[in-house]
């Protein structure tokens, strides 16, 4: 398997493209992790493979989402019921608003709307990603989970982990479209090529929806538990983290064929792609960062707080490949 | 080498291995986001009874109160532990606890308020985890003194709590010896107060462990007193005594405190001057103090029911 790209070009436009990102770039790089079991988000030291400290939250951080002007990092805390805001170039905490139950979050591609999955209350919620104030409150069925947009921004999908199913919204009625069954405990969703993926936990295998009905079009199997999906910077392939198996299953972004297995003991939960090709990837149940050399098969483990699960590196900021394809997605 | 976390590494290897394939294989995995949080507490409910038995037993043996020649009635109190903190607390804390807190969470939500949490009431507590979890402990533990003492102060209340100081043999059992309707009255009071003050759902049990396992080493039959500056700050087998002495069963008992005797001093219910008296509730009747399981169970309902015609 093959994920290296070369890209000083891009790296460089990005830097001066963005305000305030080409001092991020000549900074440390940084993985800020969210340790969902111990309450806080560990600072890891990308070059050294450190953690150089750990800053407190609530109760219970777990996903994020990269503001659109890249300046602020926001972490959710859905049982600490808090969004905070970290600075995405230094690890450092700048404030926190109180939100209900924000587990997974993400925002609309326009840059219109956050989208917000309540898993434990039930709803999904989205905000004017400007002012965080609520749009639009969608009840749903049990357990929203995963959430992810058509690029032109006027649909979200949402996966329900309890009600077994993906939902749909209109985000400009801000109606519900669809909710339609796709499988056992869904978990990860991801627009990949005019098609809605969905990681289908409680089985082994990866849900092809289509957007418009959400007809599942054809079931993809790669094993046990898939829990997240992520496109690669190259965007040849997708990397789908399988959490009962303990592995990695890369797809052909083209096919979605298999083309290769990794294994990766411990609950591959949310990963990100480093600049050099390395896969960053929070291991839930070991407490570790795992990082994957594609290349060589090695793999680097970093001890971090308990129940790792969300991951972000700061190389995203200046790395517009890698940035664009997590955005795509 | 001794690993970092070895609760979480154990913890993490048994998610791995057992939990997660089973939700998988009966279709539960909806569940896998909580079901690491409810191992690791699990883990914790089993290390905290092999703790007080490496800790107490040996302690027990070596400084008895008292020595009997049998002590057959002690195996029912270890039976009332595996219930209470096998059976009792995590369906209370997992089932009971999490669905009404996240029913609260979603009323006030949907009415505009963020749910009550310490941190939030004071933020300067915010980033201090230990110092949250010990002004918890110290909450539910000033909240557990007033629901003690109401429970000697009320009759039928007592009738039922009488299952708990029938016990004449007194060891690190005896905790968790109590009428199944006295434990749950007692879950119910200990979560509405969590609930009030927003005790996320994983500490809960972990709190309830810390204090319990105090608990049961004031009830351990170890002929031990912290000295004079320690009988105040934390609750000693001698102190705790005293409360299940004979002359104390009933509404006029001392030393209600569980965790912390500052309760009883400023409410001017503490004794310090009582030296291992004999313990037990001689009005009891006997089926109740050395009858089995089901049958002090049922000897509870009977004596609420003689109170209730008295």
């Amino acid at each position: 398997m093959k994920l290296e790209i070369s890209r000083r070009a891009l790296l460089a436009a990005a830097a001066f493209a963005a305000p305030g990102l080409a001092a991020a770039s000549r900074r440390p790089p940084i993985a800020i992790v969210m340790d969902s079991g111990g309450a806080t988000v560990s600072i890891i030291d990308m070059t050294t493979r450190k953690v150089v400290r750990k800053e407190p939250t609530l109760r219970e951080p777990s996903h994020w989402a990269l503001a659109p002007d890249r300046q602020r990092l926001l972490i959710s805390d859905a049982a600490g019921n808090a969004i905070f805001f970290f600075d995405p170039a230094t690890g450092k905490e700048m404030s926190h608003v109180l939100i209900p139950d924000p587990y997974q979050l993400w925002f609309s591609p326009d840059g219109r709307y956050l989208g917000v999955n309540a898993l434990r209350l039930n709803h999904v919620d989205l905000y004017h990603a400007d002012r965080l104030a609520l749009a639009k409150r969608f009840r749903t069925g049990s357990m929203p989970s995963h959430l992810s947009y058509s690029p032109d921004s006027r649909w979200m999908f949402n996966s329900l982990q309890g009600a077994n199913a993906l939902a749909s919204f209109d985000l400009l009625g801000l109606r519900a479209r669809w909710s339609v069954p796709v499988g056992s405990a869904p978990a990860g969703v991801m627009w990949h090529d005019g098609l809605v993926l969905v990681a289908v936990m409680g089985s082994n295998h990866v849900a092809v929806v289509d957007p418009r009905d959400g007809r599942v079009r054809r079931r993809v199997v790669t094993d046990r538990g898939p829990h997240n999906l992520f496109l690669a910077p190259d965007r040849a392939h997708i990397v789908v983290t399988n959490r009962v198996a303990g592995s990695l299953s890369v797809l052909d972004a083209k096919t979605l064929a298999v083309v290769a297995h990794v294994a990766m003991p411990g609950g591959p939960d949310d990963l990100c792609f480093a600049p050099d090709g390395k896969l960053w990837i929070a291991l839930r149940f070991a407490s570790e960062v795992a990082v994957f050399e594609p290349r060589t098969g090695s793999i680097d483990r970093i001890p971090v707080g308990r129940s790792p699960h969300g991951i972000f590196v700061s190389t995203l900021l200046t790395d517009a490949p890698a940035l664009a394809a997590m955005r795509l997605a | 080498m001794i690993a970092a976390h070895p609760f979480n590494d154990l913890a993490g290897w048994i998610e791995q291995m057992a939990v997660l394939p089973i939700l998988y294989r009966f279709g539960l995995m909806q569940w896998s986001e909580l079901s690491f949080g409810w191992t690791l507490v699990a883990l914790y409910g089993l290390f905290q009874m092999l703790l007080c038995y490496a800790i107490c037993i040996p302690l027990e043996r070596r400084f008895p109160i008292e020595s009997w020649e049998s002590r057959k009635p002690i195996l029912t109190d270890v039976l009332y532990t595996a219930i209470a903190r096998i059976g009792i607390l995590p369906i209370t804390t997992f089932v009971v606890f999490y669905t009404l807190q996240t029913w609260l969470d979603g009323f006030l939500a949907d009415h505009g308020y963020a749910p009550p949490m310490l941190e939030t009431i004071f933020p300067p507590l915010f980033g201090h985890p230990v110092v949250t979890f010990f002004i918890y402990a110290l909450v539910l533990d000033f909240a557990d003194y007033w629901r003690h003492r109401l429970s000697h102060r009320f009759g039928i209340w007592y009738a039922l709590h009488a299952v708990h100081h029938s016990q004449r043999q007194m060891t690190v059992w005896s905790d968790d010896r109590n009428h199944v309707l006295d434990d749950v009255a007692g879950f119910l009071w200990f979560m509405f107060v969590g609930l009030l003050i927003g005790i996320p759902p994983m500490q809960f049990p972990i709190l309830v462990l810390a204090l319990r396992f105090v608990e049961s080493f004031s009830h351990a039959n170890i002929k031990m007193g912290f000295g004079r500056l320690g009988e105040r700050l934390l609750v000693s087998p001698r102190f705790h005594r005293a409360h299940h002495a004979l002359f104390a069963a009933g509404s006029k008992s001392v030393n209600y405190g569980a965790v912390f005797p500052v309760w009883d001093i400023l409410f001017h219910t503490a004794d310090f001057s009582s030296d291992f008296p004999a313990t037990g509730d001689i009005r009891a009747p006997e089926a109740m103090t050395s009858g089995g399981y089901l049958v002090q169970q049922w000897s509870g309902l009977l004596h609420v029911l003689n109170a209730l015609r008295s």
